[in-house]
């Protein structure tokens, strides 16, 4: 176990710049996850933890030593890759002490008992003699989780270590890998482009887009007080809407106005900036619900399409030009073209600069994150 | 794979296959068979065929000159088969293992292969050569006296280089293709891992690319019995005493210099059971120990 830390580090491809100028503090003995769209430089920044590509510029710490140039091998780093990787021609458990033995740095006797405790864990005592062609989805995936654990490395990376298995299996083994970490307690990073893997798994997230770090926070603080627009729409499904609105201000009230509506924003830091100029407001598909009868708060919206999920009705309603989706109670009567009054759970909005995207208000902000939170904010 | 009715009407489908069957036949199967039942005649353009039986079989039996030519031709297949293919593995795991420069490495690997083989024999007679050869000062400087045109033994190690060099190229596009093939995950779990560059070649990549080498086995084997006859034909005519005498260049010999087409038509009827019987070995061991998937 270790911690890892990452330090102005930037990775360019031939001119492209894939990770730009990132800093990152791993704690030791933490669940990390990383999560981001496609080429947000996310398995890149993975990469280039286990050493498996160079850093550009900026230095790789894990503990006091520095990694940056420093070989794969001799990182004492694991890694588990999407598609397994596992040698086709070996049988399980050679696939798992092949590194092992390679090395020449354990006995046989450790090896076979390391080997034993982690089959034991992941279950996988009766596939040993098969080969990787033998074995479902799943099953791959333990052995290749076997053979990151019998290392017993410092750090385990996973590059989106669930992505190849159906859903089932995969939110199975999402519980599994949780109860592993709290097992064996070594630092792990996660890569997934899955924000439910990455908010269930990790204590803290670490939400990339074009290469930059956006944020990095406990998941619930990341969804409570996303510090970007980008961030507040990555995370959450349905994504958080964005309405286009001017702050308005009237003594010590201050109202988020659209066309339709008038909204008001209960008092928190950044509104006073925020007053008198456009903004974007951010409000959850579940803090909007569909009034009995309209009033002060509530807002008018035309329903245009109806998604029954069961334990909730998901619309998509417009107001003006603008539109955003809710979730409303399950059979609630309404029906694409009706028009309904819609309130606003004031207590949990936002406000985002329209331009640079950067959160100004979050209304549940009174509430002072360092209170509801024991996170270390450093990282 | 099922059957597919790909032509409802089977005159059309027999004009399409109508060119290839001709070839096939008037070049390869008929001449087959002529050879077979030439093996039983003492053929000669001047006196006509007699019929013999099996004396020319007879003759091949007992003759040390043919049985020193079987050993010859085994020896020198083998070592062709062996040299090829680890030169060749080396070489395309090098090529396979940089980042810059890999198609002029590859190309500079390929180019004797593309030489037609006749020129390539005389490339190598040139380099070799034991008086103006550019190499041979350097080799002599070793302390070996370069005079392949009289010395067996260096004759026969001469042609092998030739015939090694010649096929290195084809073994190296295969190779590298196989190699390219395995997945980068597969090397980043041994780079991972601590396995050593050797180990991850010959306990990773060997296996993985097996069905490739198992296929290269037989072309090679091939390559090894009838592909070098070019370049001993250019460089050592069989020679010296013998040592470079391999069967297809013996059979050629007895054909085409001799005019006894019933005697060299015993010998490819020889020659032919002889490598495919090696191939049908070839294949079952490949069967017990290539790696097919699954």
């Amino acid at each position: 176990m270790t911690d890892v830390t990452l330090q102005d580090v930037r990775k360019e491809f031939d001119g492209v710049v894939a990770v730009k100028n990132i800093d990152l503090q791993i704690p030791d003995g933490a669940f990390v996850t990383v999560v981001g769209p496609s080429g947000c430089g996310k398995s890149t920044t993975l990469r280039l933890i286990a050493g498996l590509e160079q850093a550009t510029e900026g230095t790789i710490q894990m503990g006091n030593q520095e990694v940056t140039g420093v070989e794969p091998k001799d990182r004492d780093v694991s890694m588990v890759f999407q598609n397994y990787a596992l040698y086709p021609h070996m049988t399980a458990r050679r696939n798992i002490t092949f590194g092992m033995k390679s090395a020449g740095d354990f006995s046989d006797e450790e090896i076979d008992r390391q080997v034993e405790e982690a089959t034991a864990v992941l279950d996988i005592d009766d596939l040993l003699d098969r080969k990787p062609g033998e074995l479902s989805g799943g099953e791959r995936q333990r052995v290749a989780l076997g053979r990151a654990l019998v290392r017993d490395p410092e750090v385990f990376l996973m590059d989106e270590p669930l992505s190849n298995l159906d859903a089932k299996l995969r939110i199975k083994m999402r519980a599994e890998l949780a109860k592993l970490h709290s097992e064996f307690e070594t630092t792990t990073i996660y890569v997934t482009h899955d924000q439910t893997e990455a908010m269930t798994l990790g204590d803290r997230v670490v939400v990339m887009n074009d290469g930059r770090i956006q944020q990095v926070d406990s998941p619930q603080r990341l969804y409570d007080y996303p510090e970007t627009r980008f961030v507040a729409e990555f995370i959450g499904d349905p994504a958080m809407n964005m309405l286009s609105v001017d702050i308005s201000r009237d003594g010590t009230e201050y109202e988020a106005v659209g066309p339709t509506f008038r909204i008001p924003l209960p008092e928190a830091d950044g509104l006073e900036t925020a007053a008198g100029a456009q903004a974007l407001l951010g409000i959850r598909p579940e803090s909007l619900s569909v009034a009995d009868s309209a009033d002060r708060s509530s807002f008018p919206a035309e329903v245009t399409v109806t998604e029954p999920l069961g334990d909730s009705l998901l619309l998509e309603c417009r107001t003006g030009d603008q539109e955003f989706k809710l979730h409303a109670e399950p059979r609630t009567a309404v029906e694409p073209g009706d028009r309904v009054a819609l309130t606003v759970e004031t207590e949990r909005l936002h406000l985002f600069d329209p331009q640079t995207g950067e959160a100004i208000y979050h209304a549940a902000a009174a509430q002072s994150p360092e209170v509801t939170s024991t996170v270390d904010s450093t990282i | 794979m099922s059957t597919r009715e790909v032509f409802t009407d089977h005159l059309q489908a027999g004009v399409l296959l109508l060119p290839t069957m001709v070839v096939s036949l008037v070049f390869l199967y008929y001449p087959t068979v002529r050879a077979v039942g030439l093996s039983f005649y003492r053929a000669s353009l001047a006196q006509g065929d007699v019929f013999v039986g099996l004396d020319n079989y007879r003759r091949l039996a007992t003759s040390s000159e043919y049985l020193q030519s079987v050993l010859i031709s085994v020896l020198f297949a083998t070592c062709v088969v062996v040299g090829v293919m680890a030169v060749a593995l080396c070489v395309s795991f090098l090529i396979h293992e940089i980042t810059v420069g890999k198609g002029v490495y590859l190309v500079a690997v390929i180019w004797p292969y593309a030489l037609p083989p006749a020129v390539a024999g005389l490339v190598f007679l040139f380099i070799a050569h034991p008086n103006i050869g550019i190499f041979t000062s350097y080799i002599e400087a070793l302390g070996v006296d370069v005079n392949w045109f009289s010395h067996g033994p260096q004759a026969f190690v001469v042609v092998l280089i030739a015939a090694v060099w010649k096929q290195v190229g084809y073994n190296v596009i295969f190779m590298t293709a196989a190699l390219g093939n395995v997945p980068e995950s597969l090397t980043e779990t041994a780079e991972l891992d601590g396995v050593s560059r050797t180990q991850r070649l010959l306990r990773v990549y060997v296996p993985i690319i097996s069905p490739t080498l198992v296929f290269l086995v037989i072309m090679n084997t091939i390559y090894g019995f009838f592909g070098t006859f070019p370049m001993v034909d250019l460089m050592t005519k069989g020679g010296p005493a013998g040592a470079t005498n391999i069967l297809i260049y013996d059979l050629y010999r007895t054909a085409f210099q001799f005019y006894e087409f019933g005697f060299a038509s015993a010998k490819s009827v020889v020659l032919f059971i002889a490598v495919g019987l090696l191939m049908y070995g070839q294949f079952r061991l490949s069967d017990r120990y290539a790696y097919y998937g699954g």
